[in-house]
C-alpha cells in the first residue's frame, strides 16, 4: 500500500558512458520496478497533488467545471475542527496498534518461537502457523473475523456472556478505538515477529554461550546483546508497521466506519468519506496528500534514526 | 429548482392520491410498444443497461425487457449488467464512471433524489424529446412527472414511488403495557413505548433510530429529516436555502440524544455496516419493536424465512407522528429511476429500453414483489395490485406524504446530517453544541450563500 523510498546512489564516475557501462545492469533491473512505481505511486500522487488545488466533485457542478481554488482546500483542512480529532484518532491507533502493539508483541513471540524452536518444542511450530494465519487472511476477512466476535447482537462475546446469565456489552460502540487497536495487533502481529525471527537467527549462538560462561542472567543477555544486535532491523519494522498501519483503512471500515460519530475516524478514512461519500474529490485528495506528508516524515525519521543507531 | 420541489410536493400529493382513485376508474390499456416515441424507425449497435439488485427481484424484468427489445430489432444488441451490491455502492462506483473518460453504460438505474446532481454534473441527458413523443407517459401523473424534472426538464423515468411506516411490533406494546393497538400521539410518545419495552420486555430491541454516516441516507429520510419535520421545522426553507441550526433542529437531535443516552436504540448501529440490513430483519422477526423505515421493507416479511401470518398479525404500521399531535405524515419520493447517460453513444436505443421496461404490467408485477405505490397510474389498475391491501394502503398514504427536497446539494446536505446526528448519539456533543456545528458543517460543505439559521 506504501511505498518506501530508498536513497538513491549518486555514482561519481568521470563521464555518463562509463557510468552507465557500470551501472547498466542495475539500472536495467530497476526500471521495471522503477516504472510500476511511477504509474502507480508517483503518478497517482501528483494527480492527488493537483486535484488538492480544485474543487473537484462527483457530482453537481464542480463535477463538470472543476475550478482551480488554490490553497482554500488545505485552508479548510486546518479549520476543520474535525481534523484535529481525526489527526488524534491515527496517533492512538498508530501507537497503540503498530508501535506498542505490534512491534513490541511481534518481538516477544519472536523471541518467544526462538526460544522454543532452539529447544525444538514442538508446539513452537503450531504457534508459529497460528500468528501467521492472522496475517495470511485477508484484511476484510480479518475484519469481519472480528465483527462476528464484537457484534452486539450476534458476536461471540456477547454471545458468550448470555450464556453465563450476563446482560451483552456494546463492544463497538463503548470501547470502538480498543476494538479496532485488537484487531489490528492481531491482524498485524505476525509481521513484526517475521522480521524479528529472521534478525534473532542471525545472532551467533557463541556470544550468549560466552555471556552464559562470564555468568550474564538471562535479562543480562537480551539487553546486552539480543536487543543491539536487533536495533538496526528494529528501525525497518517500526518504519513499515507504522505506515502501513497509518493507511490502515479496510479493517476500520469493517469494524466501526469510523464511528460512532468520529471515534475511530483516521484519516485514511476521512480522506475516502470525504471524496466517495461527499463526493469532494478536490478536499478528500487534499487529506491524502497531508496524509502523504505526514507518511513521508516518518519515513525521514525512521530512516535517520536507524543510520545514526548504526 | 427549488420551486420545481415546492410544487411538486402539493401537485404531488394531489395527482399520487388520485392514483386510487384512478385505479377505480381503470381505463383501457394496451400493452405499450417498445420503442413508441422513438424517432428513429430502426435501431441497431449495442447499448449496456446497469442496474444494482441484492435483492434478486428485478433481474427477470430486466432480462425480459432486453429480449422483447433485442426480438424487436434484430441488428441491436442489449447487455446487461447487474451489479449485485447495494445502491449505494453501486452509485458511487457509477460515480467514478461517469466522471472518468472511459466508455459509461447507456442505461443507469438510480435514486430520483440524485437527479439534481446527476444533471449539474452533465452525467445524464434530458429526455424530454423522448416522453413528448411516448404514448405511455400520460399515465403517469403531472406531479410523478414534475418529480422527475429540474430545471424544467424531465432527466428520468420513475416505476415504484418511495413512502415510509412507522412499523410497530403489537405484542410488544402489549407486553409492555401500552395494549397491542397503541399507536403514538405525538413524536415523543414514540420514546416512551420504547422505554416501556425497554423495562418491560426482554430481549427485544426497543428502538432503531439511524444516525451517523453508518446509517447512509436512512440517516437522513427514515430518521432525521421527519423528525424536524414532527417539530414543525424544515430543512431547506421557500427560497431554496438550506436551514442550519433552528428550533426545530435542536428540538430532533435532542430526540436523538433522548433515544441513546436511555439505551433504547442500541449504539451498534452507529458502527454496523448497513445497520438497516439487521433492524429490518429484527423488526421482521419481532426482536425489535419500533422502527421508521421504507414502505417496501414490509414487502420483504411477506415471505421466507419470515412468519406472512405472524407479521401480518404483530406488524402495525402507521404514518410519522407529530410533536403536537398534528395531522400525521410519511415522506414521500420519486423512488429508483431509470436514466439514459450523457455519454451513451445510442441515445436512442438507450430510450428504447427504458419506454420497453417501464410497461404497464412490469410496473405493476414488480411494485406488488417489491411493494412501492405505482408511478404510472394504469399499473394500479392491475387486479394483483388491487388485491393487496399493503399497497392500496401505502398508496393512499402519500395523499399525506411531505416530499424530500430534490435539489442539487442535498447528498452534501446528508453528510452534515450524518455528522450532526452521529456526534449527539455518540454522546461526543449537546444536541445544541452539535446543531451550531451543523450549521458550519453545511456552509462548509454548500456554502455559507446557501444556509441560514432561524
Amino acid at each position: 500500500m506504501t511505498a518506501v523510498g530508498a536513497g538513491a546512489v549518486r555514482p561519481r564516475s568521470p563521464s555518463a558512458t562509463t557510468a552507465f557501462r557500470r551501472n547498466g545492469a542495475y539500472v536495467a533491473g530497476l526500471t521495471p520496478a522503477a516504472l510500476l512505481l511511477t504509474l502507480f505511486f508517483v503518478g497517482p500522487s501528483l494527480w492527488a497533488l493537483y486535484t488538492s488545488f480544485t474543487n473537484k466533485a462527483l457530482v453537481g457542478l464542480d463535477a463538470a467545471r472543476p475550478r482551480f481554488v488554490g490553497l482554500d482546500n488545505y485552508l479548510r483542512l486546518f479549520s476543520d475542527p474535525d481534523f484535529a480529532t481525526v489527526i488524534l484518532n491515527s496517533v492512538v491507533f498508530v501507537v497503540g496498534s503498530a508501535i506498542i502493539g505490534q512491534f513490541v508483541l511481534g518481538l516477544l513471540l519472536a523471541l518467544l518461537l526462538d526460544h522454543a524452536e532452539r529447544r525444538r518444542y514442538r508446539l513452537a511450530t503450531v504457534a508459529y502457523a497460528a500468528v501467521l494465519l492472522a496475517w495470511v487472511n485477508p484484511t476484510l476477512i480479518a475484519g469481519f473475523l472480528w465483527v462476528a466476535m464484537f457484534d452486539f447482537f450476534y458476536g461471540s462475546l456477547n454471545t458468550g456472556l448470555q450464556l453465563v446469565g450476563l446482560p451483552p456489552v456494546d463492544w463497538l460502540g463503548r470501547f470502538p478505538m480498543l476494538a479496532v487497536i485488537i484487531a489490528n495487533i492481531w491482524r498485524g502481529t505476525a509481521f513484526t515477529m517475521l522480521i524479528f525471527l529472521g534478525a534473532l537467527k542471525t545472532i551467533p549462538t557463541d556470544i550468549y554461550e560466552a555471556a552464559r560462561v562470564d555468568g550474564a542472567n538471562a535479562w543480562r543477555r537480551f539487553w546486552d546483546h539480543t536487543l543491539p544486535s536487533l536495533r538496526p532491523i528494529a528501525a525497518l519494522a517500526l518504519l513499515s508497521i507504522t505506515m502501513s498501519t497509518f493507511g490502515t483503512f479496510i479493517l476500520i471500515q469493517t469494524l466501526t466506519n469510523g464511528g460512532p460519530g468520529i471515534r475511530t475516524e483516521t484519516i485514511a478514512l476521512y480522506a475516502f468519506h470525504e471524496a466517495f461519500r461527499s463526493y469532494a474529490i478536490g478536499y478528500g485528495s487534499t487529506i491524502a496528500v497531508v496524509m502523504l506528508a505526514l507518511n513521508a516524515a516518518f519515513a525521514v525519521f525512521y530512516l535517520r534514526w536507524s543510520r545514526a543507531r548504526a | 429548482m427549488n420551486t420545481r420541489a415546492r410544487v411538486s410536493r402539493r401537485t404531488f400529493l394531489k395527482a399520487t392520491a388520485a392514483t386510487g382513485v384512478i385505479v377505480a376508474c381503470g381505463g383501457p390499456t394496451t400493452a405499450p410498444p417498445a420503442a413508441t416515441g422513438t424517432k428513429a424507425a430502426t435501431l441497431s449497435g449495442t447499448i449496456t443497461v446497469s442496474y444494482p439488485d441484492e435483492l434478486g427481484l428485478k433481474p427477470k424484468y430486466v432480462d425480459k425487457a432486453a429480449t422483447d427489445l433485442k426480438a424487436k430489432y434484430s441488428g441491436l444488441d442489449v447487455k446487461v449488467d447487474l451489479q449485485k451490491i447495494s445502491s449505494g455502492d453501486y452509485y458511487t462506483k457509477l460515480l467514478l464512471a461517469l466522471s472518468g473518460g472511459g466508455d459509461v453504460p447507456d442505461v443507469i438505474h438510480v435514486g430520483g433524489d440524485r437527479i439534481g446532481e446527476l444533471a449539474d454534473a452533465g452525467y445524464i441527458e434530458p429526455l424530454d424529446r423522448y416522453v413528448s413523443q411516448w404514448e405511455d407517459w400520460k399515465n403517469y401523473p403531472d406531479a410523478v412527472k414534475d418529480g422527475v424534472k429540474y430545471q424544467g426538464k424531465v432527466w428520468a423515468i420513475p416505476y415504484g414511488l418511495d413512502m415510509r411506516w412507522l412499523y410497530i411490533r403489537r405484542e410488544h406494546m402489549d407486553k409492555a403495557g401500552l395494549g397491542a393497538e397503541w399507536t403514538p400521539k405525538n413524536v415523543d410518545d414514540i420514546l416512551t413505548a420504547a422505554k416501556a419495552v425497554k423495562d418491560k420486555v426482554s430481549g427485544v430491541i426497543p428502538y432503531a433510530l439511524y444516525a451517523g454516516a453508518a446509517g447512509d441516507t436512512g440517516t437522513a429520510n427514515h430518521s432525521f429529516v421527519p423528525l424536524v419535520w414532527a417539530y414543525g421545522g424544515d430543512i431547506i426553507d421557500k427560497n431554496g436555502k438550506w436551514i442550519g441550526d433552528s428550533p426545530a433542529v435542536r428540538k430532533a437531535l435532542d430526540y436523538y440524544a433522548r433515544t441513546y443516552n436511555g439505551g433504547l436504540t442500541p449504539k451498534e448501529l452507529l458502527t454496523t455496516t448497513k445497520p438497516w440490513t439487521a433492524m429490518r430483519e429484527n423488526e421482521g422477526k419481532g426482536t425489535l419493536a419500533l422502527l421508521f423505515e421504507g414502505g417496501w421493507v414490509y414487502g420483504g416479511w411477506t415471505k421466507a424465512p419470515f412468519d406472512p401470518a405472524a407479521v401480518q398479525k404483530n406488524v402495525h404500521y402507521v404514518l410519522h407522528p407529530t410533536s403536537t399531535g398534528g395531522p400525521s405524515f410519511t415522506i414521500g419520493g420519486p423512488g429508483t429511476c431509470w436514466y439514459v447517460t450523457a455519454k451513451s453513444k445510442n441515445k436512442d436505443a438507450a430510450w428504447a429500453y427504458i419506454a420497453q421496461w417501464n410497461n404497464k404490467d412490469t410496473v405493476a408485477k414488480l411494485n406488488i414483489e417489491d411493494p412501492h405505490p405505482v408511478a404510472r397510474t394504469d399499473s394500479a389498475d392491475v387486479a394483483e395490485f388491487k388485491a393487496q391491501q399493503y399497497l392500496v394502503d401505502s398508496t393512499e398514504a402519500l395523499k399525506k406524504a411531505r416530499f424530500i427536497p430534490t435539489d442539487a446539494n442535498y447528498g452534501k446536505v446528508i453528510g452534515a446530517i450524518q455528522k450532526a446526528t452521529g456526534r449527539v448519539a455518540a454522546g461526543e456533543m449537546s444536541p445544541d453544541d452539535a446543531a451550531k456545528r451543523y450549521t458550519d458543517d453545511l456552509k462548509q460543505a454548500i456554502g455559507a450563500d446557501k444556509v441560514i439559521t432561524q
